[in-house]
């Protein structure tokens, strides 16, 4: 066989598609069940949004369903019970990133001055361990951790001189607790990120910074912060995609209707009022707002991130 | 080496500050575990904190005799089995072409795979599709569309590329086909990876509640991660205090039991935790930390 040129384009050229396919014939053979299922379950749903823009019946099938246009977006737009699940969604969304983003940082940088190897092992050995358990496991170590009756945190609240508080009752408390419950199960793992990034931050710059005589402290604020700039920034905007996933695991794993009020997020709205009380319409055009939005922040997020890190997200 | 004075009470402080969290961590679990092994008098006056109060081994002998509990935990643990292993197999055989640079076609082939992971139908869409396929109330829906993770896919992808053309150039010298250079050459040659991903998956199915929420409602096919979630709303703070009565209280699983159930349901993962630390980690750095 000659030597092909480096671009494929030039290959491309010369030989016909269905040369190409014969000749690697079982290579698209193994391709092939994993197209069939990419088409049947990811792409097949999204002919499925079609029902946005109709008044879907279940029993007419999407096709024969009458066309209405926006009307669901206006209702959307409308929507007082809507515009109470925005707010709370991007009330907690960016409520968790503002909190919940620094901290593993923070944490990485602490754990990575720990020199005592024993220890900083053991202590990832536990925090790590969190990030495995089911949100359903999370809510029922903390519902009964919080509880009123006989939880230990309500036990010491008590004890100093405080009322109980039914904190997976209490509107002003409930989004407290969804995001110390995230915190407590992400934290550890999201430091792994970092702590990698670590590694990869040239040792002879602490060399250097050590014989210009900067302490410790100094050393993490000028070599390891910088050094992992680029992860951090990466990270952010990989966050920020996701901005309208609350934590609808976690949420519908943790709430009740006292506090749909303030914890009532998109995910969970779709999945109550669309499967619940069948709006299935209504529903699919949420969801639809919220894939396109999320689809442009991610995308932007990404253009961003080449231009000014000169790295993509893939 | 002499530290300053500044940085040995920075070690002080660090040190505490670990063990606070290590501790923090660990808590919530303590305090179930000693719940679980509790009377229910002590567990619901609140005079559990850390050691079981009353000690007593009932509940666990409840549970792992309760047909529904033991009916979830297999359904849980037949949908790992078999998801984890059709999912590495079709994700394996999945990244094996797209790592072929030659293969015609390929950028607009990873195009369709990446779209999926912005973009997707949304929940209803996904429900109606499987409702139509009358995949509604059957174990194969828990498991079909997670079998295309494309993430996942990605990793061993990438992993694929790394591995010398010098390999299949000579397999394909002694004859053979890409079936077998898959099979034979490179599978064996990325066992870490695809344990990592096996882990992965295996992972998501057992902790998966949400698919089984929605689509199953027959009883006997509930995994145990839905089974808890009941058994957790059927006596949620919510009932527990508005329930003032005795006849309301008595039918709700007493406290201590429901906490043998989330222990015992806990117990899989912690026994393959330490696997799980090790390929998980190094899967993660390979995953999200790339040139």
């Amino acid at each position: 066989m000659a030597s092909r040129p480096f671009g494929a384009s030039r290959s491309r050229a010369r030989t016909p598609v269905w040369k190409s396919v014969r000749a690697d014939w079982d290579l698209y053979l193994l391709l092939l069940p994993g197209i069939c299922f990419l088409l049947l379950f990811k792409y097949a749903p999204m002919y499925g949004i079609a029902i946005a823009f109709k008044d879907f019946r279940i029993f007419d099938g999407i096709a024969a369903s009458p066309w209405v246009g926006f009307k669901h977006f206006e209702r959307l737009i409308e929507s007082g019970e809507f515009a109470a699940v925005l707010r709370n969604t991007l009330a907690i969304s960016l409520l968790k990133i503002a909190i919940l983003f620094p901290v593993p940082i923070v944490v990485a940088i602490l754990l990575n001055e720990m020199k005592q190897m024993l220890f900083k092992r053991s202590i990832q050995t536990v925090i790590y361990l969190p990030h495995f358990l089911s949100w359903i496991i999370v809510s029922g170590l903390f519902i009964d951790l919080l509880s009123v009756n006989g939880g230990i945190v309500n036990k010491w609240l008590e004890q100093m001189g405080f009322e109980p508080v039914a904190f997976f009752l209490d509107n002003r408390y409930f989004r407290s607790v969804l995001i110390a419950t995230a915190g407590w199960k992400e934290t550890g793992w999201s430091t792994i990120v970092y702590l990698a990034a670590f590694s990869a931050i040239d040792p002879g710059l602490y060399e250097a910074a050590r014989i210009d005589g900067a302490s410790r402290f100094r050393q993490i604020w000028h070599v390891t912060l910088p050094g992992i700039a680029p992860i951090i920034v990466l990270m952010f905007i990989l966050r920020l995609g996701s901005l309208f996933e609350a934590g609808t695991e976690q949420i519908l794993a943790m709430y009740n209707p006292t506090v749909y009020k303030v914890s009532d997020v998109i995910g969970t709205y779709v999945y109550r009022v669309g499967l619940g009380r069948q709006e299935y319409s209504f529903t699919t055009a949420v969801g639809l707002f919220e894939s396109v939005i999320g689809f442009i922040l991610v995308l932007s997020g990404n253009v961003l991130s080449r231009k000014y890190l000169r790295r993509g997200i893939w | 080496m002499r530290l300053s004075r500044p940085e040995r009470i920075f070690n002080v402080l660090n040190y505490t500050f670990f063990t606070l969290l290590g501790v923090t961590t660990l808590l919530p679990f303590v305090n179930l575990l000693a719940k679980s092994l509790s009377s229910e008098n002590a567990v619901v006056s609140g005079n559990v904190n850390l050691l079981p109060v009353g000690l007593q081994l009932g509940t666990y002998r409840f549970v792992l005799q309760d047909a529904a509990f033991l009916n979830a935990f297999r359904v849980s643990v037949t949908l790992t089995l078999v998801g984890t292993a059709l999912s590495l197999f079709l994700t394996t055989i999945t990244a094996y072409p797209l790592s072929k640079t030659r293969l015609r076609g390929r950028k607009w082939l990873l195009l369709m795979f990446i779209f999926t992971m912005l973009f997707s139908g949304g929940l209803i869409p996904t429900y109606l599709l499987m409702h139509d396929l009358h995949l509604v109330n059957t174990l194969p829906v828990l498991f079909l569309p997670a079998m295309v993770n494309v993430y996942n896919m990605l990793i061993i992808k990438n992993y694929f590329e790394g591995l010398p053309d010098s390999l299949e150039e000579s397999a394909k010298i002694d004859g053979a086909g890409h079936f077998r250079i898959l099979f034979f050459i490179y599978v064996p040659l990325s066992l870490p990876v695809l344990a990592t991903i096996a882990l992965f998956f295996a992972v998501y199915f057992w902790n998966d509640y949400f698919n089984a929420m929605i689509y199953i409602t027959n009883p006997s096919l509930k995994p145990m991660q839905l089974f808890l979630k009941e058994l957790l709303a059927a006596s949620s703070d919510f009932i527990r205090n508005a329930a003032l009565n005795a006849d309301e209280a008595m039918n709700t699983s007493p406290q201590s039991i429901q906490a043998a159930s989330i222990i015992i349901a806990t117990v899989p993962i912690l026994l393959v935790y330490p696997f799980l630390q090790k390929y998980f980690v190094k899967g993660v750095l390979v995953g999200s930390v790339k040139e």
